[in-house]
């Protein structure tokens, strides 16, 4: 996010809110190492439309988001249609404990617009990464915070394609 | 009797953890809205004790929707659930009248205690 602080302390930030999120919301406790998700993945992403010309973007591996969507649900099996609803509320809290954070960093008000969730693989076009969290869990499966920002050479377009 | 709560929030997870979270207490989730919209539609039919609003929904948002409620019922009591919960949220909501913020993720002792700070 393109404000006066570091891209550490963005990481952080990003990693905090996460880890908090994800424990209270899903009593799941993930932990950063470097094991990316595998194959059968689903995304979750959000753009910033006010504040901040960014996105975030949350790969993860399809049992993991099961597993968090279970325990949030309290039930035994999920369906496609709650994987999805788990997985947009799941990022859209993410991105309010950031945007609060930021606030307090920042002082820019920021908004984000409502959480868009794929099967597979999703990279905003018109975006660059900018840096990547990953984490797994004690099932070893794993999931990746993405923070893109704005390509130097493409216009600031929300568009992009599954892959 | 119990109190009667109306969830307003286009994710289903939230009334379930609403209804998880009250479990056991004074208030009852008697009514459900996905949005805004539908929110003022079913208010007066509802005639809840208590509205949880989340912000950031389809169409109007939470802060539009309970300006309009409360504009045709002064007395109602809402409480925003939002994960938005930063200063400039927390303002515009006071402003319009909101009797309390609950920042998501909830915890239950949290919910319990704005919810009766807004009934008091």
């Amino acid at each position: 996010m393109n404000t006066a602080i570091t891209q550490e302390e963005l990481a952080q930030i990003l990693d905090q809110a996460l880890q908090e999120v994800t424990e209270c919301t899903a009593g799941v406790r993930l932990h950063q190492g470097d094991q990316p998700p595998g194959e059968d993945l689903c995304t979750v992403h959000i753009t910033f439309d006010k504040g901040f010309s960014t996105s975030l973007t949350l790969c993860a591996d399809k049992a993991l988001l099961a597993r968090m969507a279970r325990n949030s649900f309290h039930e035994d099996a999920v369906t496609a249609e709650d994987l999805e609803e788990f997985s947009k509320e799941y990022l859209n809290v993410l991105c309010g404990k950031v945007t609060g954070a930021m606030f307090r960093a920042t002082k820019i008000p920021a908004h984000f617009g409502q959480p868009v969730f794929y099967h597979g693989r999703y990279e905003p076009e018109g975006q660059e990464v900018q840096f990547i969290l990953t984490y797994s869990d004690e099932h070893r499966e794993g999931a990746q915070l993405i923070h893109h920002v704005p390509s130097a050479n493409s216009p600031d377009e929300n568009t992009g394609g599954v892959i | 009797m119990s109190r009667r709560v109306m969830v307003v929030d286009d994710s289903r997870l939230v009334r379930v953890q609403l209804e998880d979270a009250l479990k056991g207490t004074d208030y009852e989730v008697t009514a459900y809205c996905r949005s805004g919209e539908e929110a003022i539609e079913q208010y007066a039919a509802a005639a809840p004790d208590l509205v949880t609003m989340d912000i950031i929904m389809q169409g109007m948002d939470g802060l539009d929707a309970a300006e309009a409620i409360l504009k045709d019922h002064p007395d109602a009591r809402i409480v925003m659930v939002s994960s938005l919960a930063y200063d400039d949220t927390f303002e515009r909501a006071k402003a319009i009248g909101a009797r309390g913020f609950v920042d998501k993720p909830f915890h239950r002792e949290q919910l319990l205690k704005v919810f009766g700070e807004a009934l008091s």
